[in-house]
């Protein structure tokens, strides 16, 4: 038994043996270690993104700043307002039921049926004047 | 931006987990230890300089202050029972434990050589850049390590002949 151990021994291959015996980790411990590591890359990467975002929009604006471009910008989406509005309103005449035009040229309408119904009546009583001076020739 | 030093997790975890027991012997110590590695590795991941090493260097360097912190002995691991007939339970279980056990028979030096080569797979060249020592110089410490645990092992074997020769005479 002696000479089986020690033979075993002096001719083995312990580099090998080391590396195949190295100590395995229990698979949960692996698992929850690999869910915190990942679980703490999703925040740093979350944050990253966010300055990201940040950075690349304080550049932009100090690009368009530098060359006038707010103020282009802002007229620009206005532009784009009024038409939108033009687009969304109703089309057809402004009607306004109240005015002092309407008013005045409603008056002076009447006013003229009025006069051109006197009119009318003065030149049937002048023609019945003329026709009782002057009677109609007969023969 | 730098590469991520924790992308790979999984392999890491393991070899991390390996170097670790080696030195500390395989447990619930190991697991702790292996945690607190990567929890500082996650905290300082922004200070990871790929120029540096590769990032299982880094983890090993971060894993020896943890035990070094921890200011963990020698913990000795469960005894091989002896007594049971190596008949009886799987000859590779045995193997493997008798193999820990010689490791941890080994002086802290040796054993922390052990643990980088065999436990984290570090090359000899990675071992000499942590260790502050010349590749040829851990080849060197490396190979008297080897022969030590060599002769633990023979001794090792030897014992439990004994012990079995004394227990039971019928069996050889």
């Amino acid at each position: 038994m002696r000479g089986f151990f020690r033979g075993r021994h002096e001719g083995r291959d312990l580099e090998g043996e080391l590396r195949a015996a190295r100590p395995e980790p229990r698979r949960e411990f692996v698992n929850a270690l690999e869910a915190r590591v990942r679980q703490d890359g999703k925040r740093a990467r979350g944050g990253f993104r966010v300055a990201f975002v940040g950075a690349l929009t304080a550049c932009m604006l100090f690009a368009l700043a530098s060359v006038g471009g707010l103020g282009y910008a802002a007229s620009a989406a206005g532009d784009v307002a009024v038409t939108a509005k033009r687009i969304v309103k109703k089309k057809g005449p402004k009607i306004i039921k109240k005015s002092a035009a309407k008013s005045q040229y409603g008056k002076k309408t009447k006013k003229k049926v009025k006069k051109q119904v006197k009119a009318k009546k003065k030149v049937k009583a002048k023609r019945q004047v003329r026709r009782a001076a002057h009677p109609r020739f007969t023969g | 931006m730098a590469r991520d030093p924790l992308a790979d997790t999984g392999p890491l975890i393991r070899r991390v987990y390996a170097y670790v027991a080696y030195r500390v012997g395989d447990g619930p110590e190991a697991e702790d230890l292996t945690s607190e590695t990567f929890e500082r590795a996650l905290r300082y991941r922004g200070s990871y300089d790929p120029k540096r090493g590769e990032p299982v260097a880094w983890l090993i360097g971060i894993a020896r202050r943890c035990i070094e912190g921890a200011r963990l002995g020698t913990v000795p691991l469960a005894e091989p029972d002896e007594t049971a007939d190596p008949v009886d339970v799987e000859a590779e279980t045995v193997e493997r434990l008798t193999l820990q056990q010689a490791v941890e028979g080994l002086d802290e030096r040796d054993r922390e050589l052990v643990a980088l080569r065999y436990g984290s797979d570090l090359s000899a060249r990675q071992i000499g850049e942590l260790l502050e020592l010349r590749t040829n110089a851990v080849e060197v410490a490396l190979h008297r390590a080897l022969a030590r645990l060599r002769k633990l092992l023979e001794g090792q074997a030897e014992h439990a002949a004994e012990a079995r020769a004394a227990g039971r005479p019928g069996t050889v």
